[in-house]
């Protein structure tokens, strides 16, 4: 699951989807979608925000270039390393490196999508280098060998007794299956861990180019743990989470926890500019920033498509699609599931591995509803059709020229009144010839290959008429 | 100091060195404060819908109110941040009168994960989300609100700000912050809300009257 896939057969994996996954999945997806709906009322400016979090995200990605280059240097004016990687393989062989040449044997990593992204676990423990997750869920399914099936809540399909069970199997312990003293189990163990090893390894939700700033936004304290306890500190981030600057920040850090879990702030938010600077301050002697290119900077080329890029990682699209909620997590085979993860992984891995997942979709633009930073996801997996059934090169649509000229005529008749008035009143009388009873069994081509399955039903009244009634 | 990523940006984006920085979007204004006393009750009432402990309290009470929290949460061993205020209230002194083992706050990190209690200041509150902004030095280490399995932070209605828009301008230049909002907490069994479950199992917030 963790490595990237050659192909992703969506439909073939939604067969194989464990069962208990739709009813787990749909509980949380409702407790965050109650949630959200709560602290959204509560900002009577929520769609001004949305709007200025779009046109933010719109602004960097358009200018990725200048505010890449501030965040290097402001990086490495505060005394941290900065490292680019073009591809999955450089940010591991980065990882690894800096890991080597400090006689590394114990990570311990918060929750991060693009160490996901390029499978690092599986890459440090080739290098004999344990690789702990430490966010409670991602342990867990790292204990159990599983995939995440939901972004926020990773473990959130499997049952208290079966985490009871794999916790007895891999930690060698009595657990009971209550999930207060499987919470302080694991804190136990995982305490022990925070404070032996010798690196943290982070994602990160945003990086502030003014400053040079990691901003990491976690509930648990793993995150603070990983970069607070180590020597050293790994952060790996694409190079889309950049933010111009500390004021625009604000516009996210309201609507992130509020989108995601319906808190109004995360418990913790972390900003991380550079190493320690004193002694006994805690803190890493060594800040690594991995800025992750891994085809990005490729997929920038498709105005359309880029607009992937303004995300920040919430969830909400997930949790309010009706696909998402009745597979989960794994059958979009990816680290990133659900609507985001439809117009993500096509993009990212090219369309001929992942050309199901456009179609993975009602169309029912919930998730452009919900969507905090206003990505028209609709639009994005209509627009990745056509490149799926056309090629990712195609520059403009290519529809027929005679279609072509009748939408363009029929989108001009219909923005005149007049016109739209004459047509509602002509209408009828067409097809009061073709009337049979109440239906129209039989119309001209092109209409003829309609009424061939269906008859068409009879056309009643015009809609101003209907509304003049009401 | 050009690299490949950096030029393959600008190829896709068709943009030059030289191309200049497109205009800076808006941001939404700072919300407006309330009077001070609102401002502090909103802030405490927060942090109490978080599952914390938050109160105001009069200087005087310092020591009944860290008597009763030992005995409430069996405190043993505790550190303090070395700072005027914490200095100024004597809370050292109260903990050892209390007989409580005190740990440096530049402990090693194995004595600090001992401490039952951790006792901080805050450099700025903000009032909307009930959230303490702790700034870092070798006088106030992160590792005191973060590894004992209790954090107390004590206060005062100064370090109250409107919104975030403030605490950025005022701190932005410091090379590190945390926002603490509530205890530490997770969901990620069957969605139950378990708190503690890596950082403070408990949140204690006092808010000191004016002297």
């Amino acid at each position: 699951m963790s490595e990237t896939p050659t192909y992703i057969g969506f439909e073939a994996y939604t067969k194989h989807i464990p069962p208990g996954i739709p009813a787990a999945v749909q509980q949380a997806t409702g407790r965050f979608v109650g949630g959200r709906a709560a602290r959204v009322a509560e900002l009577p400016h929520w769609e001004q925000l949305r709007q200025m979090a779009s046109d933010i995200r719109l602004h960097t990605i358009e200018n990725l270039d200048v505010y890449l280059e501030r965040l290097e240097e402001q990086v490495m004016a505060a005394g941290g390393h900065v490292h680019w990687a073009a591809t999955a393989e450089d940010a591991r062989q980065i990882v690894l490196d800096i890991a080597r040449r400090n006689n590394v044997r114990l990570a311990v990593k918060s929750k991060s999508m693009a160490t996901e992204e390029i499978a690092l676990n599986h890459a440090l423990e080739a290098a004999d280098i344990e690789a702990l997750e430490t966010d409670l869920g991602e342990y867990i399914i790292q204990l159990a060998g599983t995939g995440p099936s939901h972004i926020i809540v990773p473990a959130v399909h499997l049952k208290k007794e079966e985490i009871a069970a794999i916790f007895s199997e891999k930690l060698g312990i009595e657990a009971p299956a209550d999930p207060v003293a499987l919470t302080r189990i694991a804190r136990e163990v995982l305490r022990e861990k925070f404070l032996q090893a010798e690196m943290g390894i982070s994602g990160g939700n945003f990086l502030i180019a003014e400053t040079g700033t990691l901003v990491m936004v976690t509930n648990e304290g793993n995150g603070r743990m990983c970069t607070t306890l180590p020597d050293l500190h790994v952060a790996v981030v694409g190079i889309d989470k950049v933010i111009p600057d500390w004021e625009l920040l604000t516009v996210f850090l309201k609507l992130l926890a509020r989108s995601a879990t319906g808190q109004k702030l995360s418990t913790y938010t972390q900003f991380i500019t550079g190493p320690r600077r004193e002694e006994g301050e805690f803190g890493p002697r060594e800040f690594h920033l991995v800025l992750l290119d891994n085809g990005r900077s490729s997929v920038l080329r498709d105005p359309v498509g880029r607009e992937v890029f303004k995300c920040i990682r919430c969830g909400a699209c997930a949790n309010v699609c009706p696909v998402y909620k009745n597979v989960g997590g794994f059958a979009y085979g990816w680290f990133i599931s659900g609507p985001i993860g439809a117009i993500f992984a096509p993009q990212m891995l090219g369309t001929p591995a992942a050309r199901e997942l456009p179609y993975a979709s009602t169309l029912c633009g919930a998730c452009a509803e919900v969507c905090p930073v206003k990505i028209p996801i609709p639009a994005i997996l209509r627009h990745l059709r056509r490149r799926v059934a056309q090629g990712d090169e195609i520059a403009a649509p290519t529809m027929p020229a005679p279609i072509r000229a009748a939408a363009k005529l029929s989108a001009f008749a219909l923005a005149q009144n007049w016109m739209y008035r004459l047509g509602a009143r002509i209408l009828p009388l067409v097809m009061s010839i073709f009337q049979r009873g109440g239906w129209i069994p039989w119309a001209p081509y092109p209409l003829s290959r309609w009424t061939k399955i269906r008859p068409l039903p009879k056309f009643t009244a015009g809609f101003r008429q209907w509304w003049g009634r009401r | 100091m050009t690299n490949s990523v950096i030029e393959n940006i600008r190829r896709s984006l068709g943009r030059s060195a030289q191309t200049r920085l497109g205009p800076r979007p808006a941001v939404y204004p700072a919300r407006q404060p309330e009077s001070s006393e609102a401002e502090a009750e909103r802030f405490l009432e927060e942090v109490r819908k978080l599952s914390g402990v938050a109160q105001m309290l009069s200087p005087d009470s310092v020591l009944d109110a860290l008597k009763a929290l030992a005995a409430e949460q069996d405190i043993r061993k505790a550190a303090v941040w070395n700072t005027p205020l914490l200095n100024q209230y004597q809370i050292t002194n109260h903990l050892s009168s209390l007989g409580i083992e005190l740990i440096s706050p530049n402990a090693s990190k194995h004595d600090l994960a001992l401490c039952d209690l951790g006792i901080t200041e805050a450099d700025y509150l903000l009032p909307e989300t009930g959230t303490l902004v702790l700034k870092s030095s070798a006088q106030k280490p992160r590792a005191v609100s973060l590894l004992p399995r209790v954090h107390l932070a004590i206060v005062r209605p100064e370090l109250l700000r409107p919104d975030l828009h403030q605490v950025f301008d005022e701190a932005r230049r410091d090379p590190y912050l945390v926002f603490i909002t509530g205890p530490s907490r997770t969901a990620d069994i069957e969605l139950t809300v378990t708190l503690g479950v890596h950082g403070p199992k408990n949140l204690y917030v006092w808010m000191l009257e004016e002297a």
